[in-house]
């Protein structure tokens, strides 16, 4: 079984946001919002974040899927906010490791 | 490393053998996979899943993807009355949604390398509004309207997008057109010749050059219209 730390991969996942965000000064909370009104990062920055979480997740031996329906629908896309997205990272990971 | 879908025969084996003859590393999808000079991978590129699998497997090879042709297209001669929901739905899952899956799930291969060119493929008969020919022509007219935005979309990223629209050229697709029928799309080109496979294949190694640079969001008609 892989051993996740949850609390490690919330860390990287923000600050994989903040890296993008122009706002340095921005302190990247499970509130901040990552698509539509009040986004910190545009549509393209939101690729760019995919694909580092795409190598966080390889680092960590599992692969982060961000095309899925649920990742895609606007009621419950895991974009919605950074603490959505942390989560919807983590039960990734977790899956994986209790398949492997 | 290019991948072209509809590689095992046709147009896309016509042009997976130009890039692998070029010392490309060619990477071929197919329904049913096949055997090549290069790998075919099996693949319906009308499920996401597939591709999904695909892109993931080359993903893992760790190269860097320079091009990606999506070559892969149904047809059907039929005036859209009398064509069944099974058959439209099968040309638009094929043609349309699967250029649309394809570049999905390929295109973060090459924004991780800032570089790519992504060529998809339309049709004289949405230039011609050729009758008999509708559905098949609203599958490949979505094809011009999304790589048009694509590119777009792809720009900032350094990947270019762009559309071949072929007149009537030796493959599969031909059957069912009489050589009148032929003759008369033909008389409407620029170029008033049936080119064939080799034009389309020339047309492809000049937008997968660094020559094309300016290119994208373009759709490149053979023989012109």
């Amino acid at each position: 079984m892989i051993e996740l730390n949850a609390s490690e991969l919330k860390a990287k996942v923000f600050q994989s946001i903040h890296r993008l965000v122009e706002a340095k000064e921005l302190v990247v909370k499970d509130a901040t919002v990552l698509i539509g009104d009040g986004s910190v990062v545009d549509s393209m920055k939101l690729v760019e974040l995919c694909l580092a979480l795409e190598d966080i997740a390889a680092e960590h031996g599992f692969t982060f899927d961000w095309t899925s329906e649920a990742a895609m629908s606007r009621s419950r896309s895991m974009f919605r906010t950074a603490g959505a997205l942390t989560e919807e990272f983590i039960r990734q990971a977790r899956s994986t490791s209790w398949s492997s | 490393m290019v991948v072209v879908t509809g590689a095992s025969r046709g147009l896309g084996r016509a042009i997976a053998e130009r890039c692998h003859s070029q010392g490309v590393e060619v990477h071929g999808l197919s329904r049913t996979g096949g055997d090549a000079l290069f790998p075919i991978h099996a693949c319906d590129v009308s499920s996401p899943d597939d591709v999904k699998k695909v892109a993931a497997a080359l993903k893992a090879l760790g190269k860097p993807l320079m091009g990606l042709v999506n070559a892969a297209g149904v047809a059907s001669m039929n005036l859209a009355l009398t064509t069944p929901p099974s058959v439209v739905r099968k040309i638009v899952d094929t043609n349309l949604l699967g250029t649309i899956f394809c570049c999905q799930a390929f295109a973060p291969l090459m924004i991780r390398g800032k570089k790519g060119s992504i060529i998809n493929f339309s049709t004289i008969a949405v230039a011609l509004g050729l009758k008999g020919e509708s559905v098949y022509v609203a599958s490949k007219a979505g094809i011009e309207g999304f790589s048009h935005a694509f590119a777009r979309e792809m720009a900032d990223f350094g990947v270019r997008v762009n559309c071949i629209a072929p007149g009537p050229i030796d493959t599969d697709l031909l059957k069912g057109i009489t050589p009148v029928q032929i003759e008369k799309i033909v008389s409407r080109q620029v170029v008033q010749k049936k080119f064939g496979p080799e034009a389309v294949c020339d047309l492809v190694e000049l937008l997968l050059d660094d020559r094309s640079a300016s290119l994208s969001g373009q759709v490149v008609h053979v023989g012109g219209v």
